[in-house]
């Protein structure tokens, strides 16, 4: 198994909020989701997911319901609030910002 | 509105945590399940599915604890967890914590109850509109009072103040129902009184300027809202009543709101009558219209915007037009000095700020010693605590950690002792609440403490656990991790030799408070066997008010005589006879003195004397000695010639060396007055106060002057009870309707006098012997910890062959060095700060050697027994066992 690549610090949050933007996730499916969508570079090591997960919840960005998933057990659903929805916007923004940044710094001949 | 979330998921996690918890393991449950199932789904045998699984979630444990961090309840859950490890650790020392407790307790309550005085006399504002505008007028000498027609020109010619009111604290004779007579104490006040302090009525309304245009013209009460309920039964259709006041008729118009008792914070008024209505109040006075008799205290509401100095330029040149008008009245040297309102000017104001800065200084020391006390006591814990403490710094607790659990402990002591402090000054205040000067004046002693008070109490736990708490855990989590693990003694020598110091000045200081107790005591004995000029013992008094029953002259006259004659017939009164208001108590009437045959001296050289009128056998039952000439007796009748007897102050103000038998002086300032003929001498006596120098004091005949006030004194040989008991048959036999007040023993009746003394000895003792137990159990504590630290060497010692004796004077040395330092440092310092206390000594020095005698051996002998248990465990130590145990 390859060394996962680190996050960026402050990127789990962003990628958290975008993944969950599209329909309520699983915290397991959010894990998943995020190395199968990047290609298998971004590997999150799936337990540190969680007190992510919490402290979004906990500063009222995403909430969390336990509801019946496709096997009838119950799990853990997160999705955003509408802060959330303004705070993934601001911090989309921000990263766009960040990466043109660096991209102009780094292809500077 | 994210915040409103924040504290609602803070709350839920707060108060839904097992439920939390519960959901915290389903979802990592959920987590492993979901990610074997898909591992078997892509082939892998499931005992491999739950290794892959198990390893890419990682340390599960960890990952909750994370979580559980991100609840925002870490921070009040570590608090709950060092709480309940902190009473723990308290109740595993009981004793400790117990004297730890009950040494905060007695700190702070002392300073509660310190600060609540402070606050209730000094702080709190009365309960007026604006009370900072107010300004209470005196002359700068001291003097308060000023003459009625000095009022009126000042309050029309000034242009500082937008009113100047004027009143007059005065008992009278009120009577609700018929034969019923009640003795109050109030305020004549002048028509603008209400309408200037801005005190809304509680019921009915106040009187207006227009109720004080004209003598006698309207006949109108207002009420406390304490006498409304104590003698109207909370009547609510009161306004309108009749009531009699001296017998004459007057109508209740209000009732003040509660709490309102007048204008000074220490007497409470409990009536308000128009001044206009002074011919009812006070019969056959006719103060109001002269310019020598100065008999109202007036207070003004300065205009926006102008100064207090200001105001008193402006009274001051008021002040010297009235100097020219009236020389023989003012003196152009007179000056106005305004002072805040409440304490009867700078009057009660200096000695009370003076005796609350004391109070608090010695309070705050004694908080000091008990501070010293328990930081003692936290390092003794915290030193036990070394192993503990290491162990854990090296497990990797972080030191603010630590230093957080050991601050929750102290911080939990000074709660609980802040708790007891708090419940102890409410006792106290309570108690002193409760008790009641024999004296005719409406005192107020009530002591309430309030939310000022309460948060002065959390301040001084706070700042007490700041004190005691900080240093030693600092100092606790600084170990060195290798010897403490060891649990071999660090290099602490040098770090005792500061608690050492701290136990000298602690001896020192509660020698000083010893000695000043000490000192307080035995003045009051001195007080108590001080020549007063007149015999307590064996004497008893009734007082009663003639005029304020309607007696003219003539019928007091003959009362008088009626009553003299029946209580001197009684069996078991060995002399009877009157004065018109006995000494020490309040209200004591001066006169200009002057020879007759010299000319009046100008109003700067003027000396005053206290006249008293006396009927024959005063003197012989109050116990006062005849030094010269003759006593009062029957030819001293109205038509008479004028006689006085006079003490010998008095004779050496007028005529120094002369026999003033047979002289003449006069009490006026008239320089036709024929003059009064002295026909004795009396011995000087205490007037005022117990501390005053000696004062010239006149005598004059009560059948020649009549009198306002009357105090019937009988000497006895029965018990006072008894005596009193057939005084006062005697006195309502002649009349059923008056009041009779200050009735009892002589004795019990100087509590009044007696007050500063006894203040300052019951707050002294109360604080010297606190300092003293901290001081005791801080010794105490020091010579323990000191045995314990070295038992293995004593051990050794003894082993070696060492006798107890050297043990023991080994262990002894120090601290008894300690002791004699200390001592001595409190005796030299109580030397030479003997001279502050001066004041309030009577007869004794305060360089008095039998107290500084007595303070030292009692000292010295708490010290010992402080130090007996511990060194007497230090010479039973078994050498075998200390030495097998390390």
């Amino acid at each position: 198994m390859g060394k996962p690549t680190d996050l960026v610090q402050g990127t789990l949050d962003l990628l958290i909020l975008k993944t969950i933007s599209l329909e309520p996730m699983n915290g397991w499916a959010i894990a998943k989701r995020i190395v199968q969508v990047s290609g298998s570079v971004l590997q999150v090591q799936q337990g540190s997911l969680y007190p992510a997960l919490h402290r979004l919840e906990h500063q009222g960005w995403i909430m969390a319901e336990w509801r019946d998933s496709e096997n009838r057990r119950r799990a853990k659903f997160y999705s955003l609030t509408a802060a959330g929805r303004k705070r993934l916007q601001s911090e989309l923004d921000n990263w766009h910002r960040l990466s043109n940044a660096i991209g102009l710094v780094i292809e500077a001949v | 509105m994210r915040w409103l979330t924040i504290v609602g998921n803070t709350l839920r996690s707060l108060f839904q945590r097992r439920r939390a918890e519960a959901e915290l393991e389903d979802e990592f449950q959920d987590h492993l399940e979901r990610e074997i199932e898909s591992n078997i789904r892509a082939g892998m045998p499931p005992a491999e599915a739950r290794l892959a699984a198990l390893r890419l979630i990682g340390p599960i444990a960890f990952h909750q604890e994370a979580c559980r961090d991100w609840r925002g309840t870490a921070y009040l859950e570590t608090c709950a967890r060092d709480l309940r490890y902190a009473v723990h650790m308290l109740r595993r020392t009981p004793l400790l914590t117990a004297a730890a407790v009950l040494t905060l307790a007695l700190g702070v309550g002392a300073n509660t109850t310190v600060f609540t005085f402070v606050d209730n006399v000094l702080l709190r504002p009365i309960p007026v509109r604006d009370p900072q505008q107010l300004a209470f007028l005196s002359w700068s000498a001291r003097s308060v009072t000023i003459s009625y027609p000095n009022y009126t020109d000042l309050r029309d010619r000034n242009r500082v103040f937008s009113n100047l009111i004027a009143y007059r604290y005065i008992p009278v004779s009120m009577s609700v129902q018929a034969r019923e007579n009640y003795r109050i104490w109030g305020n004549e006040a002048s028509g603008n009184y209400f309408e200037t302090l801005g005190v809304r009525p509680f019921l009915g309304r106040f009187f207006g300027p227009a109720e004080d245009d004209k003598p006698d013209g309207h006949p109108v009460l207002v009420i406390s809202h304490r006498l409304w309920r104590n003698r109207f039964a909370a009547d609510p259709n009161v306004v309108g009543r009749r009531v009699k006041i001296n017998g004459y008729p007057f109508t209740v118009i209000g009732v003040a709101p509660p709490g309102f008792g007048g204008t000074e914070l220490i007497v409470s008024a409990d009536y308000w009558a128009p001044m206009s209505m002074e011919p009812r109040i006070e019969p056959g006075n006719d103060w109001p219209h002269s310019r020598y008799a100065s008999n109202i205290w007036a207070m003004g509401r300065l205009r926006p915007g102008v100064t207090r100095a200001q105001a008193e330029a402006d009274l001051n040149r008021i002040a010297r037009q009235l100097a020219e008008t009236y020389p023989d009245v003012l003196d152009r040297k007179s000056r106005f000095h305004l002072s805040p309102p409440g304490l009867i000017g700078e009057a009660l104001r200096g000695p009370i700020t003076g005796f609350g800065v004391v109070l608090m200084g010695i309070g705050g020391l004694v908080l000091l010693l008990a501070c010293v006390n328990l930081a003692g006591m936290v390092t003794a814990r915290a030193a036990d605590r070394r192993r503990e403490i290491g162990i854990r710094l090296a497990l990797g607790a972080s030191k603010g950690r630590l230093l957080r659990q050991l601050m929750t402990e102290s911080l939990l002591l000074a709660a609980m002792g802040g708790l007891a402090g708090f419940a102890i000054a409410f006792g106290a205040c309570k108690l002193f609440s409760s008790w009641r000067v024999n004296i005719d004046l409406p005192l107020e002693t009530s002591l309430r403490p309030d939310a000022l008070v309460l948060g002065f109490t959390a301040a001084a736990a706070v700042a007490t656990t700041l004190l005691f708490g900080l240093m030693p855990a600092l100092q606790a989590i600084r170990t060195d991790l290798i010897p403490s693990l060891k649990n071999a003694p660090g290099s602490r020598f040098r770090r005792w030799g500061v608690r050492d110091l701290i136990v000298t000045g602690q001896i020192a200081l509660s020698v000083i408070l010893v000695i000043c107790s000490v000192l307080a005591v035995r003045s009051l004995q001195h007080a108590l066997a001080l020549n007063l000029g007149f015999e307590p013992a064996g004497a008893v008094s009734a007082s009663f008010d003639l005029w304020l029953q309607g007696y003219d002259k003539g019928h007091s006259r003959t009362f008088d005589a009626a009553l003299l004659a029946k209580a001197s017939a009684l069996p078991g009164i060995q002399a009877a006879g009157i004065i018109d208001n006995f000494p020490l108590r309040i209200g004591e009437d001066n006169s200009i003195v002057s020879r007759v045959d010299r000319p009046i001296p100008p109003p700067s050289e003027r000396h005053g004397a206290i006249v008293y009128r006396i009927s024959p056998g005063y003197l012989r039952a109050a116990g006062t000695k005849l030094v010269l000439g003759r006593d009062l007796d029957s030819r001293d009748r109205e038509g008479a010639p004028a006689v006085a007897i006079v003490n010998q102050a008095f004779t050496e103000l007028l005529f120094a060396k002369e026999n003033p038998v047979g002289k003449y002086f006069r009490i006026t300032i008239r320089p036709s007055d024929p003059g009064i003929e002295i026909v004795g001498v009396a011995e000087t006596g205490k007037y005022e106060s117990l501390g005053e120098d000696p004062k010239p004091a006149v005598f004059l005949p009560i059948e020649q002057t009549g009198t306002e006030g009357m105090t019937l004194v009988a000497r006895t040989s029965l018990p006072p009870q008894q005596a009193v008991e057939m005084l006062r048959k005697t006195i309502l036999d002649l009349d059923p309707e008056l009041t009779l007040y200050s009735v009892g023993g002589l004795k019990d009746q100087l509590s009044f006098p007696l007050f500063p003394a006894r203040a300052a000895a019951i707050v002294l003792g109360v604080f010297g012997f606190l300092a003293m137990v901290l001081a005791a159990t801080g010794l105490f504590a020091l010579m323990a910890y000191a045995v314990a630290r070295r038992t293995r060497e004593i051990g050794i010692r003894m082993a070696l062959g060492a006798r107890p004796g050297r043990v023991l004077s080994s262990v002894l040395k120090r601290t008894l060095v300690l002791c004699a330092v200390g001592v001595s440092l409190g005796a030299l310092v109580t030397l030479a700060a003997g001279r502050l206390l001066a004041g309030v000594l009577y007869g004794v020095s305060p360089r008095d050697p039998v107290t500084y005698a007595t303070a030292i051996l009692l000292m010295s002998l708490v010290a010992l027994l402080a130090c007996w248990s511990p060194a007497a465990r230090a010479i039973r130590i078994d050498p075998a066992r200390t030495l097998r145990e390390e």
